[in-house]
């Protein structure tokens, strides 16, 4: 059974990757805190009994789900947006919404310049992580930022282990291409890294 | 000035991007660390108040922990005096021996009322069939059935 300091320890551990990795998938900095506050409490309200071990296995198949959750709460919650808005006036204020609008671009304008170049490049990261598909950016995170062998990404994900292969290495492809797309040698990079090639 | 050197490297490995290249496992793998690795150092930097938020979430889910652990001990203390409170979900761990119990007793209280309903059931229905042939007119054929005035005396 695992103390209550060990859960401390490994929710410190993993709480601010969860919380990025969650606010990627939901796009919503609130809602990702509130999952990844869920997910907590349900680790400890369910497996709090179980040893310490288990606990990031268990851990992110509750935060995938509750992820699910979150999807499902929010289609139903748009198909009743879109069912009353079709209802309501065609007045000046109904203009198209433009998704690129709801996307929260974090402000870095209190780094220091000398990390500018390499911010840039995690914010282009962290967007074509966003673009992925789900499964993709699922079974990338879990394997490679999560350091999860293919077996147990599998057994998280609830498929094969050869769907996990297939699935990280086409969220490699495209988050390498859509990288490679963005001119990385655009941001002040070039020199240290072409001069090498 | 060890991050900053990873850092680079991490980027070197994403700006080796190339169709050719990235077909070789080895790159792939080496790309996706890469990006991990960044991503790892940017979920080291969140605004105070999502710092903030998290530390309140984990400090939640690890006081519920603590609570069920000594609620759980003391219940284990009570429960080691008698076994039989145990049977009884008492433990709050031993739900299912609740379970089993509760389910014993029902199907006890059951069988008791089937055989309570059965017994007298029976009785009633002699006394009824009793009274019925007490209370009853008798047809004329029977006074002229020798055999019956030797069954009345005969019962």
């Amino acid at each position: 059974m695992a103390t209550p300091k060990e859960l401390s320890d490994f929710l410190i551990a993993i709480e601010r990757r969860a919380f990025k990795q969650t606010a990627y998938a939901v796009r919503d900095d609130h809602a990702a805190l509130d999952i990844v506050q869920d997910a907590m409490m349900k680790l400890a309200e369910k497996y709090g009994e179980r040893p310490a071990t288990e606990f990031p296995m268990l851990f992110q198949r509750i935060l995938q789900n509750t992820m699910r959750d979150f999807w499902r709460r929010q289609k139903v919650r748009n198909l009743w947006t879109t069912l009353l808005s079709s209802f309501g006036s065609n007045d000046g204020d109904s203009e198209e919404r433009d998704p690129l609008e709801t996307i929260d671009v974090e402000d870095d304008a209190d780094e220091p310049s000398a990390q500018l170049a390499r911010s840039q490049t995690i914010q282009l990261i962290e967007r074509a992580l966003e673009k992925l598909p789900a499964r993709q950016r699922e079974a990338f995170v879990l394997r490679y930022w999560e350091e999860m062998d293919v077996a147990e990404t599998a057994k998280i994900m609830g498929c094969s282990d050869g769907s996990v292969k297939t699935h990280c290495s086409r969220a490699v492809h495209a988050l390498a291409l859509e990288l490679k797309k963005q001119g990385l040698d655009k941001l002040g990079l070039s020199n240290a890294v072409f001069d090498k090639k | 000035m060890n991050m900053h050197k990873d850092n680079m490297t991490n980027t070197k490995n994403i700006n080796l991007i190339d169709d050719d290249v990235i077909t070789d496992p080895v790159m792939e793998e080496q790309i996706a660390r890469g990006i991990s690795d960044l991503l790892n150092n940017r979920a080291q930097h969140l605004k105070p108040e999502q710092e903030q938020r998290l530390s309140v979430a984990r400090n939640a889910a690890v006081t519920y922990l603590a609570e069920q652990q000594a609620q759980y001990s003391t219940s284990n203390h009570v429960a080691g005096h008698s076994n039989v409170l145990r049977w009884f979900g008492h433990a709050g761990h031993s739900f299912e021996q609740h379970r089993v119990a509760s389910a014993a007793l029902l199907v006890a209280v059951m069988l008791l009322t089937f055989f309570a309903v059965q017994q007298f059931g029976s009785t009633h229905n002699l006394e009824n069939s009793d009274a019925f042939l007490l209370a009853s007119d008798l047809p004329p054929e029977a006074y002229a059935d020798k055999g019956f005035d030797a069954w009345i005396e005969s019962n």
